[in-house]
């Protein structure tokens, strides 16, 4: 339904957002792990690429959705610490290469559209709103 | 009286299409390489009363493609591909499209108390005056 098309497409990007958040989270909660779930050395960063959807039969797209979630390729920081279970024979453990910086970035960004989607929901949410009064009184 | 409901319906139609292609842009907003779409409208309502009908297509034989196409006033979708300021080639700026949002929300809701206004009018009208 028309209407309520709009407001499919700013549900889309929260979710897509929502998605990156929570990569960041994750990223951020193992920044300290030294062995991955699948038991291949550290934790490996992931990250999230987006894509438009696209819509033949309309002139305008259909939102975002996250095309995938996929393991970043990052040689892991070798730290010096001998005393630890999982060092190597040079007594260097491997550890997640993570760039704070760049997941708070991320993460701001990731805040801010958003919240600016929440404005386009309201926004579509009131216009369908005032749509209804039309020949009421 | 039901031409002026007809061209505020147009009116409306352009504008609910306006917050759809918005919330598109608003939405991509983090999509590498996404280009941000509008919607022209004014100007083709505007030549549309003005009897000018833009340029028509001419067919001077019958192997021409005549213009059916969109009745005259209708909102075209565009995609603006021009600008770009980000390294990932996404163009859209937030704090415009925050601002068109604003701008098509007020003018939709304006739109909608004429519509309105029309008709209690015509209610009044019926009325015969009476309340």
């Amino acid at each position: 339904m028309k209407v309520f098309s709009g407001m499919a497409i700013s549900a889309s990007a929260l979710t897509a957002e929502k998605v990156r958040i929570d990569v960041v989270s994750s990223n951020l909660a193992n920044i300290n792990t030294t062995r991955s779930a699948d038991g291949q050395g550290p934790y490996q960063p992931r990250n999230v690429k987006f894509q438009e959807i696209l819509d033949q039969k309309n002139t305008h797209g259909r939102g975002v959705q996250v095309s995938s979630v996929y393991k970043t390729d990052r040689e892991p920081r070798m730290v010096y610490q001998p005393e630890h279970p999982d060092a190597n024979d040079d007594g260097y453990v491997a550890m997640p290469n993570i760039d704070v910086a760049a997941e708070m970035v991320d993460l701001i960004t990731a805040t801010r559209s958003y919240e600016a989607n929440v404005t386009v929901l309201n926004a579509s949410k009131s216009m369908a709103q005032k749509a209804l009064e039309i020949g009421r009184g | 009286m039901t031409s002026i409901v007809q061209f505020l319906e147009l009116g409306l139609d352009a504008s609910a299409l306006r917050q759809k292609v918005i919330a598109n842009n608003i939405a991509n907003l983090n999509t590498p390489g996404f280009k941000r779409s509008e919607v022209k409208f004014e100007d083709q309502l505007k030549s549309a009363l003005g009897g000018q009908a833009g340029v028509s297509l001419q067919a001077t034989s019958p192997n021409h493609i005549n213009s059916q196409g969109s009745r005259p006033g209708a909102p075209t979708v565009s995609q603006v591909t021009n600008t770009s300021n980000r390294a990932d080639g996404n163009n859209v700026d937030i704090e415009l499209e925050q601002v068109y949002l604003a701008a098509n929300s007020i003018k939709f809701q304006a739109l909608t108390q004429q519509v309105s206004d029309q008709f209690s009018q015509l209610r009044y009208v019926i009325n015969e005056g009476r309340r």
